[in-house]
């Protein structure tokens, strides 16, 4: 779990072909620890908790309404791996990771616009409160244009 | 001859109940809230607060259902028998739903947030929190920090229309619930985790809102809807399926914001 992360560069769409909305979708999104905001910043990989909303790199957030923390024995809160059983009716782990996605129309209209060709992403966590920030964990980010 | 007047229908359609804003409850509709409220915290079986609150969350299982298609109906099944509950303790009661995206100056309504109402505590404030329903070291009551630091803005009404133009279920429900979760966050305290939310009285007033929501969005997208493959899923531990929950009138109940009643003349 980190309270920060930056992506590698993801190259971005044509300028010239236009879109009528981008989304940066967050696969595996962990959700078993507190909750908390990602704010997502494109093309500024310096962006902390204390860059701000108004900021031109702000692109939006994800909300993470978290199950906060493992209330079962030993064994409880781990998610089953592997192929499923077909046969099995039982709902999903509780815990299992989610998806989670972030309109940015116009944050990347914006970077477009100032000419970068790749950019960055940025995902900064922040807890309510007092509570560590170190609850950021996903597998893949990425980035999709719709006409 | 005399005017006749005609009797009422053998077969009257059912009533409909209506969910009103929580900022314009009558006096009198606001006491029967903290009455039903009130009367079904001091019950401690599967008719009570408690049994409700922790259907949710705390004691195991978690029966809720969040980062999924079921979000939506899972939580309507939810209010739905929550406040049949409430509705057998305190006739024709139901949940108000609070507009997060209005009077962001007052935050959480005052019905929700005054300490006391006629010299007793307010039901609507606070609940305690059964032993198992507690986390480690938890509280044993529910506790808010509303707008508390790092917690994100309540939603506007710009965010709410644009989730209530999009055209495709999934992606109306996706985004619906990221605002849905960000509401829990700024209230904080035992509303910002999953395993406690559903303890405080303000959860059924937000998730109530939550719904009117879908409600809404139903109005305007009425050809839309969860896709066919979802449709005969189950909702435990509710007797229901996704199919059962889409239309809220067959549920008896929509939504006003405010809504007055009087007596007619009667057909004697």
């Amino acid at each position: 779990m980190v309270d920060r992360f930056v992506s590698a560069p993801l190259e971005l769409p044509d300028p010239e072909a236009a879109f009528a909305r981008a989304d940066l979708t967050f696969y595996d999104v962990d959700h078993s620890g507190s909750s908390f905001e990602a704010r997502v910043f494109v093309d500024n990989a310096d962006a902390t908790v204390e860059t701000g909303r108004d900021d031109p790199s702000y692109a939006g957030s994800f909300t993470v309404f978290g199950h906060g923390g493992c209330f079962g024995d030993e064994g409880h809160c781990d998610v089953p791996s592997g192929p499923e059983d077909p046969f099995d009716l039982s709902p999903p782990h509780q815990l299992t990771p989610q998806v989670k996605l972030v309109v940015i129309t116009d944050a990347l209209h914006r970077a477009l616009a100032a000419g970068r060709r790749e950019a960055t992403v940025t995902v900064v966590a922040q807890t309510p409160g007092a509570r560590p920030n170190d609850v950021l964990a996903f597998s893949t980010v990425r980035l999709l244009t719709y006409k | 001859m005399s005017p006749t007047v005609p009797a009422a229908p053998a077969a009257a359609p059912a009533r409909l109940r209506h969910r009103r804003s929580a900022r314009r409850l009558t006096a009198g509709q606001a006491a029967d809230l903290r009455s039903a409220v009130a009367a079904a915290q001091a019950i401690r079986d599967d008719r009570g607060y408690q049994h409700h609150a922790g259907i949710h969350g705390l004691p195991l299982p978690m029966s809720c259902t969040h980062g999924s298609p079921l979000f939506l109906p899972w939580h309507r099944a939810y209010l739905f028998f929550f406040e049949k509950a409430l509705q057998h303790r305190v006739a024709g009661v139901t949940l108000p739903w609070w507009d997060w995206t209005h009077d962001h100056a007052e935050g959480i309504p005052r019905l929700y947030a005054r300490a006391r109402v006629d010299g007793k505590a307010n039901p609507l404030r606070a609940s305690p929190i059964q032993r198992s329903g507690r986390e480690p070291g938890g509280t044993d009551h529910t506790v808010r920090d509303p707008d508390g630091p790092g917690a994100p803005p309540l939603p506007t009404r710009q965010q709410l229309d644009d989730v209530l133009a999009l055209g495709d279920f999934l992606d109306f429900s996706n985004q619906l619930e990221d605002i849905h979760n960000g509401v829990h966050v700024w209230v904080g305290g035992t509303m910002a985790d999953i395993a406690t939310a559903a303890y405080d009285p303000l959860f059924w007033a937000h998730h109530a809102m939550i719904d009117r929501v879908w409600r809404l969005w139903q109005l305007r997208h009425p050809h839309a809807g969860p896709p066919a493959s979802l449709l005969r899923r189950a909702l435990p531990p509710f007797p229901a399926t996704v199919a059962d929950v889409l239309d809220s009138n067959a549920l008896g109940y929509d939504y006003a914001a405010a809504t007055a009643a009087a007596p007619g003349p009667g057909h004697g």
